[in-house]
């Protein structure tokens, strides 16, 4: 686990290395994920200038709506930080027979296909999140308990986790069929899903949906659930959430872990 | 697309030239196809995949409906808006060029480009006829998503509008195709200046996504003052192109816009895709010329 | 030798019995009506990269493996890598059964390929080299000197902390085999390593093989299409075609076995007038005053008093056939391939 955790540096600090030897390449990533945040930001405030709510009786009012935005923002940028730019390059690894560099190496094949670049221009999306968390907390008519600050850090870790089960299976099938344009597509249309609210899936097409979204592929728990327990009063349906979560996460490694293994032993390597 | 046909003596007549011409672009479109068949798992997925970020959006403006006592938000009922985003993805499937800048900017970089300044084919010509290509199999598949989503969706839009909306219609979608071409190949080509334009091709995208009316219709824009007196945001960025790449057309279609203004509208968005084209040509003379100068 | 790690006695590092491996590729017709009714139905057909290849390597042999392109060497190295799994057979690497990929056997091995990098492209190799080291759990102070020897015999030491972009071809594949060779593998499998190369470069690529071949009695199986390595590099050669072993036996032994004769040249004082040299009998090549003769090994006795009688010769050689020649020989003898087509492939 040391050892692990000592590789994982010595790529974060080669990455940096690199973003800040491309220094202004660095910057203007910055700034255009910055840029891409804000729009959606205006997209929401433009929407509230419309509607004092999200769904009726939901309560995701304008503050705590961006409380649950923010909450995205910080479990995204994780995700983008830590293990996108990995597997966006997976394509290029398998088409060119980079992978079979990392194979030969002594070393847990899925850690390095997920994790050998760190992206630390998407950190700053995740620090506008935090501050946008804290203003709209400090807004809200009712501050988070104690209990609530105690499980967000965990149901955060949870969404991190299951996104990254994801992005594991995506490699997986990468593996498989050689190449992944429309599975990156795919991922980013999924976890489309998990921008808004589950309310707002109702009705005779939405209930299954959320339901879809909810225990088969639990996309829907990502933002949902820390997002609720930081921003919404803590009333008894959200501890069956809780529970969700936590389980959805841990299921959801376990099986992206199999698949994964199970594609590598099928793992047919480009001709040179 | 490059010079007209020569009639100058000793040279092949106009007609010849024009019939050698469109073998050499049947000849390209043939080999797009082909290529884009090739990876038909992709591209089915893909096409039924992009349905899906709408699928939130109609959920989302539901929830606001819900929620608000308004009727109809900036002159859009519920319905109406479920219509426009669907629209949206008719004009989108039209003006949108997935991966054309990039490509250009990538064959600039890893000098690839080479083979288009030696072959005796015109490249943007070449471009254009393989983005041809690209979306005609792409409408031949996507047709079938497209009619189920629309069918299923019927009852969300108004009444079929008459003729000439129809016919502004489409010709409305034709130069949205083509601006989209053509700005997004100038785009790629900066290619020959910059060496890492993706972050310029994200900026792009950026503007483009909020300005085109995707991410939502542009009417609601129309509140918000820009600072001149009595010019809104939304008058702004009819003078853009951006708007003609996905906004315009469904509001045609929707009956937004009629009359004068319609007639209007279409003059800029055909205006704009003059000099796109135009700005497309010089930044490949330019752009060839300062390439072969620096060796590549 | 003690043998810690279930080797066995015989001292066999490399173990390979019928080792096959094929692959379905799918056709991609020509045309467009072709390619629409592809949507639906794609041929395929089943290529055998490997057809059964058995083979055994004692430690501290240095292996050519020859062959054409697509003979099936690459998918011969990578199976005994553990990057890919066989079809048919099995294959022991010290031991081990390659793609199960302990950690332990993944240790003990490295893989070059000329092809590919597989240094970090926008940093120096330092930084690689010292990845390497927390990837291997190399002690320290024993990397270092590793690393200094090994950067030394290839006079590449300033190199180390320039961005990897910014090098040449050579130099990038001498810190390649640096890199490779950090964590001092018992086995070591080369993929063309020096292609592209010129041949100063190749040249201190060959001494420095054999030299630390040499000192650690490392295993080497390299494939390489110059034949240059070869005769510097390895006793054993092992030719494979279409997927099967044509040839394993000593490099000595491939110019005895598949030459019938030997080349012989004669310096003249002048070129010989039309028809006089032919009257031997041999195929022949003037090119001015110099004479390029082939002949039956058996006859050479024979024939070397009588062509030494000519009236002006001034200087003879007696050489083999050029390896490249017998190689290439080897190549077009073999039977063609034949692949099964498969039909329907959903």
């Amino acid at each position: 686990m040391g050892r692990y955790l000592s590789i994982f540096l010595t790529f974060a600090r080669a990455c940096l290395v690199r973003d800040m030897t491309f220094r202004a390449n660095f910057l203007l990533e910055c700034v255009t994920s910055l840029g891409w945040m804000s729009m959606n930001l205006a997209f929401y405030v433009l929407v509230f200038q419309f509607t004092p709510e999200i769904g009726k009786g939901t309560g995701w009012t304008r503050e705590p709506f961006f409380a649950f935005v923010a909450t995205g923002l910080i479990i995204n940028s994780i995700v983008q930080a830590l293990f996108m730019p990995s597997a966006e390059e997976l394509t290029e690894m398998v088409r060119t027979g980079g992978l079979d560099a990392v194979l030969v190496q002594p070393l847990d094949a899925q850690f390095l296909l997920s994790m050998h670049r760190v992206d630390f221009s998407s950190f700053a999306n995740g620090l506008v999140g935090c501050g946008l968390l804290g203003w709209a907390l400090a807004r809200m008519d009712h501050a988070p308990s104690t209990t609530a600050w105690l499980l967000y850090p965990l149901l955060v870790l949870c969404g991190v986790a299951i996104l990254y089960s994801l992005v594991i299976m995506l490699a997986a099938a990468t593996i498989l069929l050689g190449r992944n344009q429309s599975l990156y597509d795919f991922w980013f249309y999924l976890t489309n899903f998990s921008r808004y609210p589950a309310e707002i899936y109702a009705g005779p097409w939405g209930g299954p949906l959320r339901a879809l979204c909810t225990f088969v592929i639990p996309i829907l728990l990502v933002v949902n659930v820390p997002a609720r327990v930081i921003a919404q009063p803590l009333e008894g349906g959200a501890w069956g959430l809780v529970a969700l979560a936590v389980t959805a996460a841990v299921v959801a490694l376990v099986v992206s872990r199999l698949v994964f293994q199970a594609a590598l032993t099928k793992y047919r390597s480009a001709s040179s | 697309m490059s010079g007209l046909p020569t009639t100058a003596a000793g040279r092949p007549g106009p007609l010849r030239e024009l019939a050698t011409r469109l073998r050499v672009w049947w000849t390209m479109l043939a080999i797009s196809l082909e290529e884009r068949l090739a990876y038909r798992g992709d591209f089915i997925l893909g096409t039924a995949m992009r349905f899906l970020p709408i699928v939130t959006q109609v959920f989302l403006w539901t929830a606001v409906f819900a929620a608000t006592t308004r009727s109809d938000i900036a002159g859009y009922s519920r319905t109406d808006i479920v219509a426009y985003y669907l629209l949206t993805m008719v004009t989108r499937a039209f003006s949108s060029m997935p991966g054309l800048a990039g490509g250009i900017a990538r064959s600039v970089r890893d000098g690839s480009i080479k083979k288009y300044l030696v072959q005796p084919v015109d490249y943007v010509s070449f471009l254009l006829a393989a983005r041809i290509a690209h979306k005609l199999v792409y409408y031949a598949v996507a047709i079938v998503p497209f009619a189920v989503v629309f069918f299923l969706c019927r009852g969300y839009f108004p009444p079929l509008p008459d003729a000439a909306t129809i016919a502004a219609f489409v010709l409305s979608l034709v130069l949205s195709f083509l601006l989209g071409f053509f700005m997004e190949a100038t785009l790629g080509m900066l290619g020959f200046w910059f060496l890492e334009v993706s972050s310029i091709i994200f900026a792009y995208m950026l503007v483009q996504y909020l300005l085109s009316g995707h991410m939502f219709p542009l009417d609601m824009l129309a509140g918000i003052p820009t600072g001149i007196a009595g010019v809104s945001v939304a008058d702004a960025v009819r003078w853009l192109p951006f708007e003609y790449t996905a906004y315009f057309p469904a509001a045609v279609w929707l009956g937004k816009i009629h009359g004068p203004e319609l007639v209007r509208s279409l003059a800029i968005e055909a205006a704009w895709v003059v000099v796109m084209a135009a700005a497309c040509r010089v930044a490949w003379w330019r752009g060839t010329r300062r390439y072969s100068a620096f060796g590549g | 030798m003690h043998n810690s790690s279930g080797e066995p006695a015989t001292g066999a590092v490399i173990e390979v019995d019928g080792l096959a491996k094929s692959y379905r590729v799918f056709d991609k017709p020509e045309g467009l009506v072709a390619s629409v009714r592809s949507l639906f139905h794609r041929p395929s057909r089943l290529v055998e990269a490997l057809k059964g290849v058995s083979l055994t390597v004692g430690r501290g042999e240095f292996v050519a493996l020859l062959g054409p392109n697509g003979a099936g060497k690459t998918t011969f190295l990578k199976l005994l890598s553990g990057i890919i799994t066989p079809t048919r057979g099995t294959a022991r690497v010290l031991g081990h059964v390659p793609w199960e990929r302990a950690d332990d056997f993944r240790r003990r091995f490295a893989l070059v390929m000329g092809q590919r990098n597989q240094l970090w492209w926008d940093l120096p190799a330092a930084e690689s080299f010292r990845l390497h080291q927390e990837i291997y759990r190399l002690d320290p102070a024993r990397f270092e000197r590793t690393r200094d020897e090994l950067v030394d015999l290839l006079g590449v030491r300033k190199l180390v902390l320039q961005p990897v972009r910014d090098l040449s071809l050579g130099e990038r594949m001498k810190l390649e085999l640096v890199a490779a060779l950090l964590h001092e593998p018992e086995v070591l499998f080369l993929d063309e390593p020096t292609i592209g190369l010129d041949v100063v470069a190749q040249h201190a690529i060959h001494e420095f093989l054999r030299h630390v071949q040499a000192e650690r009695r490392t295993t080497v199986i390299l494939t390489t299409h110059y034949m240059k390595d070869v005769a510097a590099l390895c006793e054993r050669v092992v030719v494979i075609t279409h997927g099967d072993v044509l040839y394993d036996g000593s490099l000595a032994q491939i110019v005895d076995r598949f030459t019938t004769h030997k080349i012989v040249t004669l310096d003249l004082d002048a070129a010989p007038e039309p028809g006089r040299m032919e009257r031997f009998g041999f195929p022949c090549e003037v090119r001015g005053p110099q004479v390029v003769l082939r002949i039956d090994r058996g006859r050479i006795a024979d024939v070397l008093p009588e062509l030494l009688r000519i009236a002006g010769v001034r200087d003879v050689s007696v050489e083999d056939v050029p390896l490249e020649e017998i190689v290439a020989g080897l190549f077009r003898a073999a039977p063609a391939p034949a692949e099964r087509p498969v039909g329907a492939g959903a």
